[in-house]
């Protein structure tokens, strides 16, 4: 009986659950074999390159498409067959939002509202105020849509995604045409919705983005999911120490002193990487605990090597995400390189990833 | 934010946010007052209601200068006719006949004057505001619901629309719906706004409007062929609906409509022509395919509506026959939008 209650109630908050969800489109297989779960109150993070499926996905949970195979079954109704009652639950932007260009944004709201089950004329004014002021668009809300900027194109489709203040928000490139202030904002927004008790399912590449907004992720590459969970367990994955010594060859004579230690047996280092800072200076990067700091720092002093610098190094989502999307890439390379793109988008990062391919191909490189 | 519990499935909402019923026709008819909103604030509706208007004055503007000339024309083109073979001529020089009295003279002048302006006056002006409603008109109600059922999918809205909770069932319910309000709309003000211009006009020629012809049966026929003139606009707005939603552009509705309606005449007339020259059985089957076209079928219950309000012949097609064939058409196009709609991934 406890048992039946614990489940029931389980069930009850898995907001979105997937099942061997596919989608094909003639050979090509955007979606594959896709299993998802996001719970009450998530903010989860969708994340994948380009083309790996995460559009097609939100497009199938929205109804817009049809699964070849597998179900998907949203608030514990079957998208299938119960999409019309799943939807007014839903707030949702999918990909660049389009409104009718003739129509001001508060008149564009206002259609939006009719169609979402909000009754007609202005008894939803002060609703349509509410998020146009929310989004900060309300000096604009008599503008028409044609005038409207990328960025303000953007805030009315969070705004009509948040209009019936639906109990799941499902964005798809939010920030997409947003200035840093604009993202900010939207952070912001997430948050507060988050803390409403709103479920958001964000799909996007800004990596920093969503490492600062999520507490859950599922990684997406080529229609294949490699990795859901927590960020925090995502981030412990990728402990590492930093070390950063004077020289080039204390820095070689370093690696060499800790893969020696290594094959000797000290098991709690699993590998060592050279890289470059942002500055261009070379540093150390060992795949270790950070508990294990010290004995690195004296085995180093032990060989007379005295570090500089020598401290945890904290993993990002982007690094995780890398390593997992790009797994011919050297991890200390595309650390380095992600340290070095810093903050830019994973597709711009995978350029900084072929030159550090070069590197650690012994053509001119460090390592 | 403040938050209040609705009742419905247990969900919470901000209390700013306030819904409607949500069963199947409360939802129909809000998506149908979203339709009608949106087409009162494109200007494109207001600009085809305009040019319906005008076009409705100017066809009568140009059947008033029929009227004008008569009234302008000298007297001796009123001279009445010297033997009894002949009838009254207007312009005709009569040589060898007696020159004609003032009063023959205005005898004939209104003869002529009350035939010339006779399309200016009802019934005549209804036929003619109905004629004018469903050849130019008609081009008008494709151009709007074809940009209106196309346009979704051209300008991108439809990924919109459809992740917004009603079916697609009632979004193509709600666009049918639009269709007929606007055929509603469109033939009555073209044929209220040609009824009154001509009578303006009418006035031109100093010839009283009759309404000896005025009845109740009259004004029931009056209100049917009214009626069939909408069905005939409705018809081609669910054809561009169709097409548009098959193209999923303005474009393809537009010219998909405008092809079927210039089209259809067309292929009467070859197939027709081909039926009376092969004869036989085959002959007469071709020369029947006409007989299971949109517009013949319009035209034959405008047809026959038409002999009880100006006279004339009945139709060789029976009403019933019309409004079953234009039945089985309206049943195929809506449904093959909704086949199309509920079958169709909707991607970019």
């Amino acid at each position: 009986m406890l048992q039946e209650n614990i489940e029931a109630s389980f069930q009850s908050n898995v907001i979105i659950s997937t099942s061997r969800l596919t989608k094909a489109f003639g050979r090509l297989v955007a979606v594959n074999d896709l299993h998802l779960q996001v719970m009450r109150g998530d903010v989860f993070g969708f994340l994948g390159p380009n083309g790996s499926g995460k559009t097609t996905t939100i497009r199938m949970l929205l109804g817009l498409i049809r699964p070849t195979a597998g179900r998907a079954v949203m608030f514990g109704m079957d998208t299938a067959q119960q999409m019309p009652s799943i939807l007014p639950r839903i707030g949702a932007i999918v990909e660049t939002p389009v409104f009718y260009p003739y129509l001001s944004g508060a008149d564009n709201l206002r259609v939006i509202g009719a169609a979402s089950g909000m009754v007609s004329g202005k008894a939803n004014q002060r609703r349509i105020d509410e998020v146009l002021e929310l989004v900060e668009l309300h000096v604009q809300a008599k503008t028409s849509y044609r005038k409207y900027s990328l960025g303000m194109k953007q805030r009315l489709g969070i705004a009509a995604a948040l209009l019936t203040d639906p109990e799941l928000v499902l964005l798809d490139e939010p920030t997409n045409g947003l200035d840093p202030a604009g993202m900010f904002e939207i952070r912001q927004l997430i948050h507060r919705l988050a803390s409403l008790g709103k479920t958001i399912f964000l799909s996007s590449h800004l990596l920093n983005e969503v490492q600062q907004v999520c507490n859950r992720v599922a990684i997406l590459q080529k229609g294949n999911l490699i990795k859901q969970g927590n960020v925090r367990e995502l981030l412990r994955g990728s402990e590492q120490v930093l070390v950063r010594l004077n020289t080039l060859e204390e820095i070689q004579q370093a690696k060499i002193i800790l893969e020696e230690a290594k094959q000797r047996g000290a098991d709690w280092i699993s590998a060592i990487h050279v890289q470059m800072d942002r500055q261009g200076q070379s540093t150390l990067l060992v795949d270790s605990p950070k508990s294990y700091s010290t004995e690195i720092n004296a085995l180093l002093a032990r060989n007379s090597l005295f570090a500089a610098e020598l401290h945890p190094y904290e993993g990002s989502l982007e690094e995780v995400f890398l390593q997992l999307t790009t797994p011919s890439v050297p991890s200390g390379s595309r650390q380095g390189m992600a340290a070095l793109a810093g903050g830019s988008s994973a597709k711009q990062q995978s350029g900084f990833i072929k030159g550090a391919e070069r590197l650690g191909n012994g053509k001119g490189g460090i390592e | 934010m403040s938050v209040t519990p609705q009742t419905n499935a247990g969900e919470v909402r901000t209390e700013s946010v306030i819904l409607g019923k949500q069963s199947y026709i409360p939802v129909l008819l809000r998506l149908i007052g979203m339709e009608i909103y949106k087409l009162r604030r494109r200007i494109m509706s207001k600009v085809l209601l305009s040019i319906t208007i005008i076009i409705a004055i100017l066809v009568f503007l140009l059947f008033s200068l029929n009227t004008f000339f008569v009234l302008n024309a000298p007297p001796e083109n009123f001279a009445p006719p010297c033997s009894s073979s002949s009838g009254p001529s207007i312009g005709q020089s009569q040589p060898n006949c007696p020159p004609p009295s003032a009063a023959q003279v205005a005898q004939f002048r209104e003869g002529a004057l009350r035939s010339a302006s006779e399309p200016l006056r009802l019934p005549t002006s209804l036929s003619i505001a109905v004629q004018v409603a469903l050849s130019a008109g008609t081009i008008l109600i494709i151009i709007l619901m074809g940009s209106s059922a196309g346009g979704e999918f051209s300008i991108g809205t439809v990924r919109l629309m459809y992740t917004r909770g009603p079916t697609r069932l009632q979004f193509l319910l709600a666009k049918v719906g639009v269709a007929t309000l606007c055929a509603a709309i469109g033939i009555l003000t073209m044929s209220i706004t040609g009824i009154l211009t001509g009578q303006a006009l009418n006035a031109l020629s100093s010839i009283p409007q009759s309404l000896d012809f005025l009845s109740a049966g009259w004004i029931a026929h009056a209100l049917l062929y009214l009626l069939i003139a909408m069905l005939d606009w409705f018809i081609y707005a669910t054809i561009a609906i169709f097409f548009g939603t098959l193209g999923r552009s303005t474009v393809a509705g537009i010219v998909g409509a405008l092809t079927w309606l210039f089209v259809e005449p067309i292929l009467g007339s070859i197939l027709k022509l081909a039926g009376t020259f092969s004869q036989g059985p085959f002959g007469n089957f071709l020369k029947a395919i006409p007989d299971y076209f949109i517009g013949n079928n319009t035209g034959a219950l405008l047809q026959n509506q038409g002999q009880y309000i100006f006279g004339g012949s009945v139709s060789s097609l029976s009403d019933l026959h019309a409004l079953v064939v234009l039945a089985v058409y309206l049943a195929a196009f809506i449904g093959l939008s909704w086949w199309i709609n509920e079958h169709r991934d909707v991607t970019n």
